[in-house]
């Protein structure tokens, strides 16, 4: 009698706790375009696993990336959280974060776009740690009335992008019509990444690059004559007044159009549009000696180490990046979806569709971020080292203290083991 | 024994002070000159952190960038303290006079210092704008001319353009001091030095700042201590842009540790500027009780 009790007992709290309704918490980007996108994800994954008592609480967080780190800090992360792209591999080196091979289904992996996996996946285990609903990429946006008043061809793929010659006699024609005081506007008013992400591909499309991919050293690849001659090149553009300066505000393309080019990625899209109306023409990035690139990556969701709650995260995952999920991630933010089945269900980049532009470029322009745990220090360095030049810097110089900076600091880290082999 | 017992009360009241500046600024202090001799990484990390004795000093000591930032605290410092100071002590003065609606004018007077200073950044950022910011209607009105000046971006007027942004900022801190110092002067000596037949400005160099020496030694130390901490505005306006020239010492530390994450490194930069702060604080204190 008595053990029946206890089996009872038993077998009530068992009942209780599969009857326990399950709250799950994510962690998102603070961003106003995305916030809408967000909202919906939540309702309506609610709104599907309602019978089977499970939420998710999206939360988006303001000051992400120090957020993060301080929760990760003192163990308070929650179940999901987006990721930086870049970011990631630090992440998973110092231990954050949980390999999401068996939470995705792999119908989702196969059917991502090659950059946006890549982007994911980590070097020395090979497992993907994290995946983006969407890419996003640079290219060169231009006012239609003033290429036209200048007299430039305007190119529509990437197969006739302007060459550098082409790029810098553009600039010259643009500077001198009137209304425009900058021909090239670049950004120089963001912070941070930016000044990775949108001037890594001028040295990446001349064979240079922020690191060697193989043996993890930049001295000798950062500060190759490529790179010198892609920044000396940009410094001259900003000594001849061609680049809109950091002070000068962030809408001169498409608020006052002071400016005639814009380098900038697809988030400023809605912007763009508002601002240019018919006027406004997406041009491809340039190829600088033969080749064009754009950069790619975006956040991405991903699993802290200590989630438990594995199988309803798998859920949430497989919803979250499900190819309707993944559409409406593009048409809401106006970023290329990382899915090929949801491309022709977006408005915006299906084949013949406005963005279609930006799809081909992240189909075969696309130069992934290293991934490699030093990333927060190469991006710091070559960052700082870009405004310098832009500011008047000596090329050389600036390119050769960054590619030391990087070195150092992995070899404060001991090469990053498992990366030093 | 006895005067452990008649000390009590005070021993009693002073804990909880003593408890919070041991855990907020003793603890952390020797904490950070231990983290300064490792090679400390702000997020934990799968390798050990090692003891790398005198290396991020040595680092530190050979780096011109830390060398740039350490000239540029100084030049805001020697910039904005007297300047600073000119304005508290000139607003005081005014505030205090017998100016009709007094409290009214007091009350506007704090206004910066009752706004966060990053909205005012963001605001002064908007008048800094190129080409079509206030700054630069003001001097193409001037100078009749349409050509602009780039105040943050460019390497000379970067720095007092900050310098201009921050003393307006924080000047109300330092006018309250004044205005208490000034409040404190006895009447009679102004009503003696008008018998004697001073005029005004004579009784303000013979009366009012004597008898304001130890309100100016006071706001001396604590304005020098505030520039010298300069964040806010760099980080927000120019990123220690352009090419450097506002970068500044707690800038750099920022960026080392906040951005690259290196704790270690970021640690000797706060001990090397600590000592430094203090020192200057010592050496200001003895020279102006030397007068």
């Amino acid at each position: 009698m008595k053990k029946s009790l206890l089996g009872l007992c038993v077998a009530s709290v068992f009942a209780a706790q599969t009857s326990y309704a399950l709250e799950l918490k994510a962690w998102v980007i603070d961003g106003d375009s995305e916030k809408p996108f967000f909202q919906q994800l939540e309702k309506n994954f609610n709104a599907k696993y309602k019978d089977q008592n499970l939420t998710v609480n999206v939360v988006p967080i303001p000051g992400y990336n120090n957020a993060i780190q301080a929760a990760a800090l003192s163990g308070d992360l929650p179940d999901v959280i987006m990721v930086d792209g870049p970011n990631m591999a630090n992440y998973v080196w110092t231990k954050m974060l949980q390999p999401l091979d068996g939470l995705v289904d792999k119908s989702i992996v196969a059917d991502l776009l090659p950059s946006v996996k890549e982007q994911g996946i980590y070097g020395p285990d090979k497992k993907i740690y994290m995946l983006s609903p969407y890419d996003s990429s640079v290219l060169l946006w231009g006012n239609k009335k003033y290429l036209q008043e200048a007299g430039v061809r305007i190119p529509t793929s990437i197969k006739d992008a302007w060459d550098d010659k082409e790029f810098a006699d553009a600039l010259a024609k643009l500077a001198k019509v009137k209304g425009v005081q900058w021909p090239l506007d670049m950004k120089l008013n963001y912070d941070g990444e930016w000044f990775t992400y949108g001037f890594a591909p001028f040295i990446q499309s001349r064979g240079a690059d922020l690191i060697d991919r193989k043996t993890w050293k930049a001295e000798g690849t950062l500060d190759s004559p490529p790179a010198i001659a892609a920044l000396t090149e940009l410094q001259t553009w900003s000594k001849n007044g061609w680049i809109v300066p950091a002070t000068a505000g962030d809408n001169r393309f498409y608020g006052d159009k002071t400016a005639a080019l814009a380098w900038v990625g697809n988030w400023m899209w809605r912007a763009h549009k508002t601002g240019l109306g018919h006027d406004l023409v997406l041009i491809p990035a340039p190829k600088l000696a033969g080749k064009s690139v754009s950069p790619n990556g975006g956040w991405g969701w991903a699993v802290p180490a200590k989630t438990k709650h594995t199988a309803e995260v798998s859920k949430f995952l497989n919803f979250a990046l499900s190819t309707e999920q993944v559409a409406k991630y593009a048409d809401i933010t106006g970023y290329i979806p990382a899915r090929k089945s949801s491309v022709a269900l977006s408005e915006i980049y299906r084949p013949g569709g406005e963005g279609a532009l930006f799809v081909e470029q992240a189909q075969t322009a696309a130069v992934v971020r290293p991934v490699h745990p030093a990333y927060p220090v190469i991006s710091s360095a070559f960052g700082k080292a870009v405004q310098h030049i832009l500011q008047g810097s000596d090329v050389k110089d600036e390119l050769q203290k960054a590619a030391k900076t990087i070195d150092e600091d992995i070899e404060d880290n001991s090469g990053y083991p498992p990366f030093d082999k | 024994m006895r005067q452990l017992k008649k000390l009590m009360p005070e021993l009693v009241m002073l804990m909880p002070a003593m408890l919070l500046l041991m855990l907020f600024v003793v603890v952390p202090f020797f904490m950070s000159g231990y983290l300064s001799f490792t090679n400390e990484k702000l997020i934990a990390r799968p390798i050990a952190t090692a003891w790398v004795g005198w290396r991020n000093y040595e680092k530190l000591f050979t780096d011109p960038a830390f060398w740039q930032a350490v000239k540029n605290t100084f030049y805001f410092a020697l910039l904005v303290t007297p300047f600073q100071l000119a304005i508290s002590l000139g607003s005081a003065l005014l505030l205090n006079s017998r100016l009709p609606f007094r409290s009214l004018f007091r009350s506007i007077a704090l206004l910066p210092l009752l706004t966060p200073i990053t909205v005012i950044v963001a605001i002064w950022a908007v008048l800094y704008k190129i080409p079509d910011g206030l700054f630069n209607h003001l001097y193409q009105l001037l100078f009749s001319t349409s050509h602009y000046i780039d105040w943050l971006g460019n390497v000379d007027m970067a720095m007092p353009a900050i310098v201009l942004l921050s003393a307006w900022a924080t000047f109300p801190f330092q006018m309250l001091i004044y205005l208490a110092g000034l409040q404190e002067i006895p009447k009679d000596l102004y009503e003696a030095a008008e018998l004697d037949g001073a005029k005004p400005f004579q009784q303000f160099l013979h009366v009012t700042l004597p008898c304001l020496r130890n309100t100016n030694i006071f706001v001396i130390i604590v304005t020098t201590i505030g520039a010298l901490k300069l964040f806010t505005q760099v980080n927000i306006l120019t990123h220690g842009g352009p090419n450097g020239a506002t970068n500044t010492i707690i800038h750099y530390m920022y960026e080392n540790g906040f951005v690259a994450q290196k704790i270690g490194y970021a640690s000797a930069v706060s001990v090397t500027f600590f000592l430094t702060v203090t020192a200057i604080a010592l050496l200001q204190r003895f020279l102006m009780k030397n007068e």
